[in-house]
């Protein structure tokens, strides 16, 4: 289900209530209006029944007015009997010439006696339509609602606008919250008692978060740390151990399984050790160090290990990409990627190196691409290199992740291509 | 020659001083920061191998003490904390070398001896085996007195072998030695074959008298 926001959702129940509410009003509103008016128009009536009886006594002439004329009433002869005296009202209609049309109006029936004669007075006045009173009120009412309707949205898009304001302010933050980059929220001035509860919990959450993300961040570093020494020690000890006379060939070499397993532990350790201190930020002073070289220092270093996989190297140098950065973490930088490149590579692959001003693109023979999505992971590996630690990518992450300025991608183009971008 | 070894684990003190000893090293230990201050102003040694935690203070502090005694002692530092920060104020503060735990104990040696050389100025800046001489200085080897060329990355692996004489050396460590960290590859461990045989044609040809021979497809040994 589509959600709302909370300005929209309260904005529906107001204006279905608000209908429910005119709605109500208008019906006792009405009865009461029409109430009011019949009560007039009857006391009319009633006087004018009054000083027709009175005018009869001194003016039999009246008493002969058989229809309906300017005079607005009729007097019917009554045979004799007994008749209520009583004064009748109810509505009618009546033809009237200057509609050319029936019209409501009110008739006051009642009987009274003269000169011995029984008569039955008939008064009428013109009264209300009802139906274009209706009309006028359901008029009325519809533009009181679209106004009452509009202000509310109005006065929600403005002042609650105005009101939520921390709010958003908030989720902004929260929007480009990343766990480790930042320790605080900034605060956010609320005039609203809730928002100003909200901020401090949310506050008080994210320190609580980072003081565990700093914990588990050491506590890596820490248990890297702990474990060179009882790797050294069994190492060592493998190693001295291998250095005695009389070992049978077979003793030997399973004595070097041994220690090639506790190698490996050992350059996961370092790559743990150097991931979790870069992420404790320890490597401090940046300069401006041109890429180009270090591509060049390192593909001096790897030389043996793409002599040795028969790599085919090509370096296209369109101008020099300069980066702010720490001398060692933009070695390592460029040392992993050119690494990888030439590790996870066919024999006699290719390595094709770009760089330009703004990007080096790094790329290398390969047949289907990789999951983009967790190439950067740490422990990534596609099922080759079970010898490799998977930290070498989850480093260059890593580094990136320190220079805002920089971005790396990967992108597969009939081959595995590496973009280092300057933003 | 007389090493000290400051270290506060037991096990690691055992095999450095096991392995020290067959280089005929006079070695000695000291497992906390005082006893470790109290031998070293008592007593002259060729070379010390520093730990930077320590019981009691900090290895680094020991250093500062060194210097302060005027000894004239190479101090190779050897911390489980290889931090860029401990080893460039190490070395700033006059240690000789920097070894970041855990390390190979060919390794270890061949660091000794190049510390030890360097600062005994006066005494003997060759190193050999056999016939052959190395002049880590120049980077230059003779055998009988005749150069022998090598590239950079063959020096390096006969400088290793000699510091190592006639101690197995295994493939994992010959190939971070001379490579470096770039060796997390299994399929790394051949081209170490390839750059061995290269290195023992030219020793052959030059007519030296020390061979590097295959030790089961496990290491490698120079006799």
């Amino acid at each position: 289900m589509q959600k709302r926001s909370l300005k929209n959702y309260t904005l529906r129940y107001l204006v279905i209530a608000i209908l429910g509410i005119i709605a109500l009003w208008a019906a006792l509103f009405y009865m009461y209006i029409i109430e009011e008016v019949y009560d007039n128009i009857d006391d009319g009536l009633k006087d004018s029944r009054l000083r027709i009886m009175r005018e009869a006594e001194g003016n039999p002439e009246i008493l002969r007015t058989r229809e309906y004329d300017i005079a607005r009433f009729k007097i019917t002869p009554l045979p004799p009997g007994d008749y209520s005296r009583k004064s009748h009202i109810y509505n009618s209609k009546m033809y009237m010439p200057y509609d050319d049309d029936d019209e409501p109006v009110r008739v006051l029936q009642t009987i009274f006696s003269s000169g011995g004669q029984e008569y039955q007075l008939e008064i009428y006045t013109s009264t209300v339509e009802e139906d274009e009173l209706l009309e006028d009120l359901l008029t009325a009412l519809v533009v009181l609602y679209i106004a009452l309707v509009v202000s509310i949205i109005l006065i929600n898009h403005f002042i609650l606008r105005k009101a939520w304001m921390p709010f958003y302010r908030l989720m902004e933050q929260l929007r480009n919250y990343k766990i480790g980059g930042r320790t605080s929220l900034e605060p956010v001035a609320a005039n609203v008692r809730e928002f100003d509860e909200l901020y401090g919990e949310i506050s008080a959450m994210v320190a609580r978060n980072e003081a565990v993300y700093t914990q588990q961040k050491q506590f890596i570093e820490n248990a890297s740390h702990e474990l060179q020494t009882p790797l050294a020690i069994a190492i060592n000890k493998l190693e001295l151990l291998m250095g005695r006379d009389g070992l049978s060939e077979q003793n030997l070499v399973q004595i070097d399984e041994v220690n090639r397993t506790l190698q490996r532990l050992k350059r996961l350790n370092r790559s743990l050790l150097m991931l979790s201190r870069i992420e404790n930020r320890q490597f401090r002073p940046s300069e401006s160090i041109i890429l180009n070289e270090l591509v060049h220092q390192s593909l001096t270093d790897l030389e043996v290990l793409s002599k040795y996989k028969k790599t085919v190297i090509t370096i296209d140098e369109k101008g020099d990409f300069i980066a702010e950065m720490n001398r060692d973490l933009a070695t390592v930088l460029i040392n992993n990627l050119l690494k990888n490149a030439i590790v996870h590579n066919a024999a006699g692959g290719i390595l094709d190196i770009h760089i330009s001003e703004r990007e080096i693109v790094i790329s290398n023979s390969g047949k289907t691409s990789l999951n983009p999505e967790q190439i950067f992971e740490r422990f990534y590996k596609d099922e080759q290199s079970e010898n490799s630690t998977g930290l070498g990518l989850a480093i260059v992450k890593s580094i990136i992740r320190l220079y805002p300025a920089l971005s790396i991608d990967y992108r597969f183009e009939e081959r595995h291509c590496f973009v280092l971008r300057k933003q | 020659m007389k090493i000290l070894i400051v270290e506060d684990e037991h096990d690691l003190i055992k095999v450095m001083k096991e392995s020290l000893e067959k280089e005929t090293y006079l070695v000695e230990t000291a497992t906390d920061f005082r006893s470790a201050l109290d031998k070293i102003i008592s007593f002259a040694y060729d070379c010390i191998l520093l730990d930077i935690m320590l019981p009691g203070g900090s290895g680094l502090e020991l250093l500062s003490e060194i210097k302060k005694l005027k000894k004239q002692e190479a101090v190779i530092i050897i911390s489980a904390k290889d931090a860029v920060d401990d080893k460039v104020l190490g070395l700033e503060l006059g240690a000789d070398d920097y070894l970041a735990k855990p390390f190979h104990l060919a390794e270890l040696n061949a660091r000794v001896k190049s510390a030890i050389r360097r600062r005994n100025q006066n005494g003997e800046q060759h190193i050999g085996w056999r016939n052959i001489t190395i002049d880590p200085e120049n980077r230059t080897v003779q055998v009988d007195k005749y150069e022998l060329v090598l590239n950079r990355k063959e020096f390096d692996l006969l400088y290793y072998f000699v510091t190592n004489p006639q101690r197995l050396i295994t493939k994992t460590s010959i190939a971070e030695y001379v490579w470096g960290d770039h060796t997390d590859q299994a399929d790394s461990l051949d081209f170490v074959y390839s750059q061995i045989k290269n290195l023992r044609k030219k020793l052959n040809n030059a007519g030296a008298d020390a061979d590097i021979q295959a030790v089961y497809g496990v290491g490698y040994k120079i006799i």
